[in-house]
C-alpha cells in the first residue's frame, strides 16, 4: 500500500481517498465481524452476557497469537514458532503459578513476558546472523520450544490462582465487559500504539516493504528485524498467559492450534505476507471472526469440520478480493 | 483500499455477501428444533478422526433417538485440548443444551465451566474418562480392571512363567495410567513373568504393528503380548514375521474378533472397552433430566471374551459385525442403559 513516509504524509494532510485506500480492508473486516455478531446474537434463546464472555474467552489467545504473527509478517518475516512458544509459556506459567499468591503470579507473568520477548529476540538474532530464511529458522525453533514445553510438562497439568484465572474469564464493572477483552485492548494500547507511529514502528514497516530502501534511508535493518521478533515473542507470551488464564491448565500441545491459525488471522486481518502492509487492529478483528464462525456453527448444530472448510474459503476469498483490488488500482 | 472500477466494487460486494451466505447457508441445513418435544443434548469430543470416538458420538445420537425424548443432538467435535473444550462446553450451553455428554481432555481443567453449567441447570455427564467436578456424573469403563483382567488371563495362560510385551496407549492419559496400574497388580502375583519390553502405541494400529515387528525382528523371545487395545495389527505382525503366534490380549475390536474366530493357532481374549459408553452417558443424562436418580459414577466392569471357552466363543460370535470396519468397537450394547437398535447405532443419525 504505502511506505512509512507516505503514512506520515497522510497524517499531516488527511485525504479521504487515501484514508479509504489505507483502511478499507480493516473496515471490511470489522463490517464482517459486525454482521456475524448481529447474526450470532439472534441464535441462542437466551443470548446474554454469558455468551459475550464465552466469545471473549475463546478468542483471547488467538487474538494475541494473531498480533504476534502480524508484527513479524509486517517486518517482512514469518514466525512458525509462535504456537510452540505459546505452549512453552503456557506450561511454564501453569506449572509454577499453581501455588503462588495472586501478586506473585502477576510478577511471574511479567517475568515470563520478558523471557518470551527474549526468546523472540533470540530467534530474530539467529535469523539475522545466520542469514538463513525466516521460515527455516522459525520452523527449527518450533521444534525447540515444543520440546522444551514437553520437557517441562509431559501431560496437561498445573494451574493458577483463582484471581489470576479471573483475569481471563471474569468481568470488570459489568458482566457485559469481559476482563479478557479489556486486557486485550490494554495490551494493544500499551505495547503497540506508542510504537506504531514512533521510530521503531515506522522502521518495522519500512524494513518490511523494502529492505534495501530502508537500509539506504538509514534504518537499522538487523536491529529492526530482531525487534520485530522480540515484539512478536512478547505477544506470544501474552497468548500463553491468556491460555493459562482461560483454560486454567498448562498443556504442552495447546499451542499447536495457533501456529497456522495466527497466520490465517493475520492474512484475514489485512496483513500482506509480502510484508510492510497492515496493522494489528485488523488481525484482532479477524481472530474474533474466525472464532465466531466456529461458535455459530456449534450453536446451529452443524458438523464442525465445516468450520474449517469455511475458514479456509473465507481466507481465499478475502485475499483474492484484496489482490483484485490492488490489480485494479495498478491498472487505472 | 479503494475500488476504482465498478468490477472490483462488484466483486467486493459479492465476497462480503458470499462470506456471510456461506455461513448462513451451511447453518440453514440444520433442522429447526421442534418446540413441543423436550431435551437438547450436547456432545463434546476433542479427538477427531478416531474410530472409537466417532462410534461413541454415534451411540449418543442413537440413544437420544431411541429415547424419544430428545429433539436434537448438538455435537462439538474438533481436535484440541482443555482450552478448546472449555470454549466448546460454553458454546453448547449457549446453544441451549439441557445436558452435555463430554469425553474430557483433562480430569480437572473443565471443572470451572462444569460448575457454570450446573448453575444454569445443565446436567453434565463425563464418559470414557472421569472428571473431578463435584457437579458432574461419570460413566467410565473400569480401566484398572481392564488392565488387571487381561493381564491375569495372559499370565495364567503362560503358567506364570515367560516373557511378555506390554503395549500401552498414550503416556499420561488417565485410561493408560489406570490400565497400567491394573497390569502391575496382576504382575505382582506372578513373579515368574518378565516384562521384556514396554511400548506406547499412541493407540495407533499402524504404530503398534510396527513396534511389535521391530521387537520380533530384534530376536527377543516373546511368550505373550498384552495390548491396550491395539490388537489386530499385532496378530498381523506375527504372521508377517513368520513367527509362531503367542497368546495375545486385545480389546473388542471388530477385526480382532474375526481373528479370534478364524486365525489358526491364535489364543487370545478380547477385553471390552465399549465405545457405546456414549449411549450410557446419554441414558444417564436423560434420566437426570427426568428427575430420576442415577449413580454418581457408573463403572462398567469389562467383560473378558476368551476364544477357547464356550461362553467366550459365543460372545465373540454374537458381537462380530462383518459389515463394520476393522477398528469398530464391537460391544454394541451396554445393558441396561442402552436401548437403541444396532441399526440406529450404525446409521449414526440423531433425532
Amino acid at each position: 500500500m504505502s511506505t512509512a513516509a507516505a503514512g506520515v504524509a497522510a497524517r499531516v494532510r488527511p485525504n479521504p481517498a487515501r484514508l479509504a485506500r489505507r483502511h478499507g480492508w480493516t473496515v471490511g473486516v470489522y463490517v464482517l465481524l459486525l454482521v456475524l455478531l448481529l447474526y450470532w446474537q439472534t441464535i441462542p434463546a437466551n443470548w446474554g452476557s454469558f455468551d459475550v464472555q464465552s466469545l471473549a474467552i475463546d478468542a483471547l489467545p488467538l487474538a494475541f497469537a494473531a498480533m504476534a504473527q502480524s508484527v513479524v509478517i509486517i517486518s517482512g518475516g514469518i514466525d512458525l514458532s509462535v504456537g510452540s512458544l505459546i505452549s512453552l509459556i503456557n506450561v511454564l506459567s501453569a506449572k509454577y503459578m499453581i501455588d503462588m499468591s495472586f501478586r506473585n503470579a502477576l510478577l511471574f507473568g511479567l517475568l515470563l513476558l520478558v523471557g518470551s520477548a527474549a526468546a523472540g529476540a533470540f530467534t530474530g538474532t539467529l535469523i539475522v546472523l545466520s542469514r538463513v530464511p525466516d521460515i527455516v529458522v522459525t520452523l527449527a525453533m518450533l521444534f525447540v520450544w515444543a520440546g522444551l514445553a514437553l520437557e517441562i510438562l509431559q501431560i496437561p497439568g498445573g494451574g493458577a490462582p483463582q484471581s489470576y484465572l479471573q483475569l481471563g474469564t471474569g468481568h470488570w464493572w459489568s458482566p457485559w465487559i469481559p476482563s479478557g477483552l479489556m486486557i486485550l485492548l490494554l495490551a494493544f494500547a500499551i505495547f503497540w500504539l506508542p510504537l506504531r507511529w514512533a521510530r521503531p514502528g515506522l522502521a518495522l514497516y519500512s524494513v518490511g516493504s523494502n529492505r534495501n530502501a530502508a537500509y539506504l534511508s538509514g534504518v537499522g535493518v538487523a536491529r529492526t528485524r530482531i525487534f520485530a521478533y522480540a515484539l512478536g515473542g512478547l505477544f506470544a507470551g501474552l497468548a500463553g498467559l491468556a491460555l493459562s488464564a482461560t483454560s486454567g491448565i498448562g498443556d504442552p500441545n495447546a499451542g499447536q492450534y495457533y501456529t497456522l491459525n495466527s497466520v490465517a488471522a493475520a492474512v484475514l486481518g489485512g496483513v500482506a505476507l509480502v510484508g510492510g502492509v497492515g496493522g494489528l487492529i485488523g488481525p484482532i478483528a479477524a481472530a474474533f471472526v474466525v472464532t465466531l464462525v466456529k461458535t455459530i456453527l456449534i450453536l446451529k448444530g452443524v458438523d464442525q469440520n465445516w468450520a474449517q472448510v469455511i475458514q479456509g474459503t473465507l481466507i481465499i476469498v478475502v485475499v483474492m478480493i484484496g489482490g483484485l483490488a490492488i490489480r485494479q488500482r495498478a491498472r487505472t | 483500499m479503494k475500488f476504482r472500477s465498478r468490477g472490483a466494487r462488484w466483486v467486493a460486494l459479492l465476497v462480503a455477501l458470499s462470506a456471510v451466505a456461506v455461513v448462513a447457508g451451511i447453518t440453514a441445513t440444520a433442522s429447526p428444533a421442534k418446540k413441543q418435544a423436550s431435551y437438547v443434548i450436547g456432545v463434546s469430543n476433542t479427538l477427531v478422526g478416531n474410530g472409537w470416538r466417532e462410534e461413541m458420538i454415534c451411540s449418543v445420537k442413537a440413544q437420544a433417538l431411541a429415547s424419544g425424548k430428545v429433539t436434537s443432538v448438538k455435537v462439538a467435535n474438533r481436535n484440541g485440548g482443555p482450552a478448546e473444550q472449555n470454549a466448546d462446553l460454553r458454546n453448547l450451553i449457549s446453544a441451549g443444551a439441557n445436558a452435555i455428554v463430554v469425553n474430557p481432555s483433562s480430569p480437572s481443567a473443565l471443572n470451572a465451566v462444569i460448575a457454570q453449567a450446573a448453575s444454569r441447570g445443565v446436567k453434565v455427564v463425563s464418559v470414557d474418562q472421569r472428571v473431578t467436578a463435584p457437579e458432574a456424573y461419570n460413566a467410565t469403563n473400569d480401566q484398572v480392571a481392564y488392565g488387571q483382567l487381561g493381564a491375569t488371563w495372559l499370565f495364567k495362560q503362560l503358567k506364570g512363567k515367560g516373557n511378555v510385551v506390554e503395549m500401552r496407549g498414550i503416556a499420561g492419559v488417565p485410561a493408560d495410567t489406570d490400565r497400567h496400574t491394573g497390569f502391575q497388580q496382576a504382575l505382582k502375583k506372578y513373579p515368574g513373568i518378565k516384562v521384556v519390553k514396554q511400548t506406547f502405541t499412541g493407540w495407533q494400529f499402524a504404530t503398534g504393528g510396527k513396534q511389535i515387528l521391530d521387537i520380533l525382528n530384534s530376536g527377543v523371545k516373546v511368550d505373550g503380548v498384552w495390548t491396550s487395545g491395539i490388537d489386530y495389527t499385532i496378530v498381523n505382525a506375527f504372521r508377517t514375521a513368520h513367527k509362531k503366534l503367542v497368546p495375545i490380549v486385545g480389546a473388542d475390536n471388530n477385526q480382532f474378533l474375526k481373528q479370534l474366530m478364524t486365525v489358526k493357532g491364535l489364543r487370545g481374549v478380547a477385553v471390552t472397552n465399549p465405545a457405546t459408553i456414549g449411549g450410557v452417558g446419554t441414558a444417564m443424562a436423560i434420566k437426570l433430566l427426568d428427575k430420576q436418580s442415577v449413580p454418581k459414577w457408573v463403572k462398567l466392569k469389562p467383560q473378558v471374551w476368551d476364544n477357547a471357552t464356550a461362553a467366550g466363543k459365543k460372545a465373540i460370535k454374537a458381537n462380530y459385525s462383518p459389515s463394520r470396519p476393522p477398528t469398530y468397537s464391537a460391544r454394541l450394547q451396554v445393558k441396561p442403559w442402552t436401548t437403541y437398535t444396532s441399526k440406529q447405532l450404525f446409521s449414526c443419525k440423531g433425532p
